[in-house]
């Protein structure tokens, strides 16, 4: 396996120093730092090759042009999808916003059921509730165990409802587990939903593989797996996206424009309205590149050593409730805990007095955080420059918050 | 650190004025919704003067502290001199410390309160 103190060499941030101390950090699941490798891809692309795309005639237009199209070959490849069924996007959240607004208008009618899980990410809720208000279908949630792992009797018995649309996180950002989203695709396609997958915490993590998940829609942000912010991805099977109707409208995915109506460019441009992030799409073939150059497995071999070693030292500090799987083979790039008696925000302030950069609150799963009876909480997350020695810093400026607070 | 020094600590370890009055001139509440915080203040005023306190919340350390040592600031404070100071002055004065522009909100909350009560 890949070394993470050497892979953390190639990341000029984490070679910071913060309140004196040396950069911890431990707020990858809120976006990843990035490796000179794509910074350098970005910064060459705006140096060398930019032009607007699509305008033919002079040479920088055509290098812009086939360095877009030739990211967009490496990423759909990077997660066994085709060209033309990858769409780039802003981020996660437009991707799924993409799906709800160009398809679930559409297809949702009044009665329609969503069904999605009490451990999605705001980004995967928000955009249902908002089509279900407009289309009157109703969103329904699947219960979360004690444990932290979605209950699959209750999935089942819930899609006795027929639900249109089944909406799931793959892996979840704040308690770090993983979905058993093979078998739940291929559940909800036997009652005839279709199936939307937030993948923004698997892809930096795991080999996915849309062949054999079996899911209509996928969505994941650049950012989170050491590609830059501001280009994202959703993939959809072909049929899916001819049929729909687009997101946005304007220049880039037409095919002709009349003076009373339009006709679409075929996809993916269709989803693809104005100027697109040519430089974030170059960005984001680095990054795929630097992940397959350590390899996917060696990645995720690196992530569940990693949370193994987080959950075995954070339970040994005092006063920390650990949230979610004790398992580190269904958990993925996270740890999340309480401090008993310290509120999330203070004891992250105090953490990031010691250099250690965390997140506190509610990860923007408030739903989850009701569920599971608790306001707020700190969360460590990881990436591939993550090392053992960062958990044990995290572990040394935790006794801080205990000298300050007196517990 | 410099944040959570004694000063602070110690209003959060013994809040002052903390409770409720039985039947209050004033009162309102507000809370953070990205961390759950919750703030009431309730006021008692003879002739636009603030003559008892009480507020009871669920919060950090920061929102504690701070709206500790705004109740203590207010008691004896015109509605008036409330209205007319601005949000940043009132932090000054009553609240005395500063924050990270990431906790801001925390040390708001108590101050959102006041100022609404102030103006209504």
């Amino acid at each position: 396996m890949f070394d993470p103190k050497i892979v953390k060499k190639d990341f000029p941030i984490l070679s910071r120093v913060i309140n004196g101390k040396p950069l911890v950090y431990l707020d990858s699941g809120a976006t990843s730092q990035k490796p000179k490798a794509v910074l350098d891809a970005e910064r060459d692309y705006y140096e060398q090759h930019n032009a607007n795309v699509h305008r033919g005639a002079h040479t920088l237009g055509d290098e812009a042009t086939k360095l877009l199209s030739n990211s967009r070959k490496k990423v759909a490849a990077f997660i066994g999808g085709r060209d033309e069924e990858t769409v780039f996007v802003r981020n996660t959240t437009e991707a799924i916003n993409l799906v709800a607004y160009g398809w679930g208008l559409d297809a949702l009618k009044p009665g329609d059921t969503i069904l999605t899980t009490e451990m999605e990410h705001h980004a995967n809720l928000v955009p249902w509730q908002q089509v279900a208000g407009r289309t009157g279908a109703k969103v329904e949630l699947i219960h979360i165990t004690p444990r932290g792992l979605v209950d699959l009797v209750d999935y089942e018995n819930k899609l006795k409802n027929k639900p249109k649309l089944v909406a799931l996180v793959q892996v979840s950002n704040a308690l770090g587990t993983i979905n058993p989203i093979k078998e739940m695709a291929k559940a909800a396609h036997k009652v005839g939903a279709v199936v939307l997958v937030d993948g923004a915490q698997a892809v930096p993590h795991m080999k996915v593989n849309l062949a054999d998940l079996g899911c209509d829609f996928y969505a994941f942000s650049g950012h989170k797996m050491i590609g830059p912010m501001g280009i994202g991805v959703l993939w959809g099977k072909k049929e899916m996206l001819e049929k729909m109707s687009p997101f946005l409208t304007g220049g880039g995915m037409i095919n002709e424009v009349f003076p009373d109506h339009s006709t679409w460019a075929d996809v993916p441009e269709k989803f693809e309205a104005g100027t697109p992030n040519v430089a974030g799409a170059v960005g984001l073939a680095a990054a795929v590149e630097y992940l397959e150059t350590l390899g996917m497995d060696e990645v995720r071999k690196h992530d569940e050593d990693i949370v193994a070693y987080a959950l075995k030292k954070l339970k040994e500090v005092k006063h920390l409730k650990l949230l979610g799987t004790e398992d580190p083979k269904v958990r993925s790039g996270s740890v999340s805990f309480e401090y008993s008696g310290v509120h999330a925000h203070d004891v992250a302030t105090i953490l990031d007095s010691e250099g250690v950069a965390v997140r506190s609150g509610h990860h923007c799963t408030m739903v989850l955080h009701k569920a599971l009876g608790i306001a707020a909480s700190v969360r460590a997350s990881f990436n591939l420059y993550t090392t053992y020695e960062d958990i044990d810093s995290l572990v040394v400026a935790l006794a801080k918050v205990n000298k300050v607070f007196g517990k | 650190m410099d944040l959570y020094r004694e000063e602070v600590m110690d209003h959060y370890e013994h809040p002052r004025n903390m409770g409720e009055i039985a039947s209050p001139d004033l009162e309102g509440r507000d809370s953070n919704a990205s961390c759950g915080d919750m703030v009431q203040f309730q006021l008692s005023v003879e002739d636009d003067i603030i003559v008892e306190v009480r507020w009871k919340g669920i919060g950090c350390a920061i929102t504690t502290a701070a709206a500790s040592k705004l109740s203590v600031y207010l008691q004896g404070r015109t509605l008036k001199e409330l209205r007319e100071i601005s949000e940043e002055q009132l932090i000054k004065e009553a609240i005395g410390f500063d924050v990270n522009p990431g906790r801001i909100k925390c040390l708001t909350l108590p101050v959102r309160v006041i100022r609404k009560l102030s103006e209504n």
